[in-house]
């Protein structure tokens, strides 16, 4: 274990609080209870992974905090409480003024959040004209200065130019620095780096984390990709099936995994600093979210489940290093 | 013994001009027509043995899936030779390759845009056999169920179509069809690609089951450099359609000496490592395929470039061990045929 793991520090407020979050779509086929019961702090300037795989709920829960949730989807129940304010009541025009402002989300596809009839001039100002007094003169220096920010070559003239005009990696950094140029408290970022190539997604999580890191912001990292998150978070909630089954410091969540789901999924990658000779797998697939089996959603492919498991719901159990796992046997840490 | 497949300076370029309309353009006052060429694949040869999995890596964009395509004659070939088995069918047409079909099989990386939405699942996977059988085949529906479970698939399965099945059993059903012939190759385009990782290392291990049983070789291609050092015997890397450098896995993994393949691996992230510092990264992007740079492919992006790199494009050398290597820094090798 590390040093900084043993002093102790002292916890500040935090900044966003999700209690309780049960995101729910009411469809002819059934209940889709997407986000079920979900509960997670993030710190002011901490990064915070969630991950999980598709159909794990990651996606539906940075949708419900930016208040993204249409019919036939729902927020049931649950609080978001954001700087003290709780989201989740928040009617649409006040919403308006969270989103892009306080709290900014970034997609997997940059050309989502891009508009392509406007230069990225504009929409990088349009931020600033929506969220800032800043006088118009000032606006356009403020833009060229976060596209150099986000090493964007000659963004004096490359301001005027249209989103088709970069590539897939350039067009996320525009989106960064659309997202990052209010200086919002939290960025959201849903699989940022998933449709780019590695050498550009490095580029792109290291500019990320350097944002964040400036603008003393949290970012709440939304990813399959265990490895990313682990050289990125300070924190990981791992989802499955809409529901947290383990939480804790990234180092322990990836070095001592307590719930058997999280350390399948770990044992899944293969290690590309060593070869081995066969990939330990989790058998079976993920269930129908409409029809989970009772007791834990994961019994039928844990290797240790017993009947209880079948029956009963487990618990989020926290030990005294603030790790959690909602399992009723969960992996012992071997000293 | 001869390789089951011989690669020799395979090129593949592809016209994008369109038409003369598009084309015309005045330049100093003077109407010019210039062609837009794209430079997909320039100039790469490999081998693949018996039993043998070579991994092809690279970024997109690359040409790595336009080699598998162009090795399997989806397209036809601008420049070079692809021999398999000893015989050359660079030249074969549609009906000279309906046997070497039965030899060389393709599994794509969308499992959902690769089967015929309004087949059985049954027939899907007989499909490639009955094409090349001589005769008629009155054990078919034996076959097809022998085939889903080799796969992992029930009898239950068969009579279903491909919207009733997920990702990785998708993807099962497309590696049923290709072994349904016997090959003697399966090109795996990005085969996990599109799965979740708990999915994604039930697929690995089933293809590395199924190569362990019938003694096939594979010409694996992924962008993901953990899977193909778990999967591959040999790797090739690829950059803008050159192959850049070649080897035994241990000898790229331990020893890359490319600068491309030293950024990729240092690009890629490691479980429980920290992010690697901005001055070992990698700067810049791909340059476009339409107007490669002079010299070296890689001189833009490579922190080590020197005068050399821009006026002469290094050839792939062979530093020993069967490791070879396209870049001036390793200069002092045998070039590789």
């Amino acid at each position: 274990m590390n040093e900084a793991a043993r002093i102790p520090v002292a916890q500040p407020a935090p900044l966003l609080s999700v209690r309780n979050l049960r995101t729910w779509f009411h469809t002819f086929g059934g209940v889709v209870k997407a986000v079920d019961g979900v509960s997670f702090d993030v710190a002011p300037g901490e990064i915070l992974g969630l991950v999980g795989e598709s159909g794990g709920g990651k996606s539906m829960v940075g949708f419900s905090i930016m208040g993204l949730i249409d019919p036939p989807g729902r927020i049931e129940a649950g609080e978001i409480v954001f700087e003290g304010e709780d989201l989740a009541r928040l009617d649409e025009a006040r919403m308006r003024r969270v989103r892009g402002k306080r709290v900014a989300m970034i997609f997997q596809d940059p050309m989502t959040a891009l508009n392509p009839l406007y230069t990225i001039g504009n929409q990088l100002e349009e931020m600033l004209k929506l969220h800032t007094d800043l006088p118009s003169a000032r606006r356009r220096e403020r833009a060229i200065e976060m596209l150099r920010e986000v090493g964007i070559p000659q963004p004096e003239s490359r301001l005027d130019n249209y989103p088709h005009q970069f590539s897939g990696g350039m067009r996320q950094r525009v989106v960064i620095a659309i997202s990052m140029i209010a200086r919002p408290r939290l960025l959201i970022a849903d699989e940022p780096t998933t449709a780019l190539d590695v050498t550009i997604q490095a580029q792109l999580l290291r500019l990320m984390k350097h944002q964040v890191t400036q603008n003393a912001a949290s970012l709440i990292l939304i990813t399959h990709d265990l490895a990313a998150v682990s050289q990125m978070a300070d924190r990981i909630v791992v989802l499955y099936c809409g529901r947290i089954v383990e939480k804790g410091r990234a180092a322990d969540v990836i070095e001592r995994p307590r719930h058997h789901y999280t350390r399948g999924l770990l044992d899944s990658i293969p290690h590309h600093d060593k070869a081995q000779a066969r990939l330990r797998q989790i058998p079976g697939s993920v269930p129908d979210i409409r029809k989970l089996p009772p007791g834990c959603a994961f019994a039928p492919r844990c290797p240790a489940a017993q009947d209880i498991c079948r029956r009963v719901e487990p618990e989020l159990v926290e030990t005294a290093t603030g790790q959690a796992a909602a399992c009723h046997f969960p992996i012992e840490a071997i000293r | 013994m001869a390789p089951l497949l011989a690669v020799r300076d395979l090129r593949q370029r592809f016209d994008v001009s369109g038409s003369i309309f598009d084309r015309l353009r005045i330049r100093n006052g003077r109407i010019t027509a210039p062609r837009r060429i794209v430079h997909a694949v320039n100039g790469v040869s490999f081998e693949i043995a018996r039993g043998e999995v070579l991994g092809l890596v690279g970024e997109s964009g690359c040409g790595k899936s336009t080699l598998a395509k162009t090795v399997i004659k989806l397209h036809e070939p601008t420049g070079g030779a692809i021999a398999l088995d000893g015989e050359d069918i660079t030249q074969h047409d549609f009906h000279r390759m309906r046997p070497i079909r039965k030899k060389m099989q393709m599994i794509f990386q969308d499992p959902y845009a690769s089967l015929n939405p309004r087949q059985r699942v049954r027939d899907i996977v007989m499909e490639p056999y009955l094409e090349n059988a001589a005769g008629p085949v009155p054990d078919v529906a034996e076959r097809a169920l022998a085939l889903l479970a080799k796969v992992g698939l029930g009898r239950e399965h068969a009579d279903r179509y491909p919207h009733q099945f997920s990702g990785g059993q998708r993807q099962r059903i497309g590696i049923a069809r290709a072994l349904s012939v016997e090959p003697d190759l399966i090109i795996a385009d990005e085969p996990v690609s599109a799965l979740d990782v708990s999915i994604q290392a039930q697929i690995l291990n089933l293809m590395m089951d199924l190569k362990d049983e019938f003694g096939f070789s594979y010409l694996f291609i992924t962008h993901d450099l953990s899977v193909v050092r778990h999967i591959s015997d040999r790797i090739g890397v690829m950059y803008l359609g050159f192959m850049v450098e070649t080897g035994p896995k241990d000898a790229i993994f331990e020893n890359p000496l490319h600068p491309y393949t030293q950024a990729l691996l240092a690009a890629a992230p490691v479980l429980g490592t920290p992010l690697p510092p901005a001055a070992d990264a990698i700067k810049g992007e791909v340059p476009s395929a339409l107007n490669l740079p002079t010299g070296c492919p890689f001189r833009t992006r490579c922190p080590l470039a020197f005068d050399r790199c821009a006026a002469e494009r290094p050839v792939l050398k062979s530093q020993g061990g069967g490791h070879a290597v396209a870049c001036h820094l390793h200069d002092a090798g045998v070039p590789v045929a």
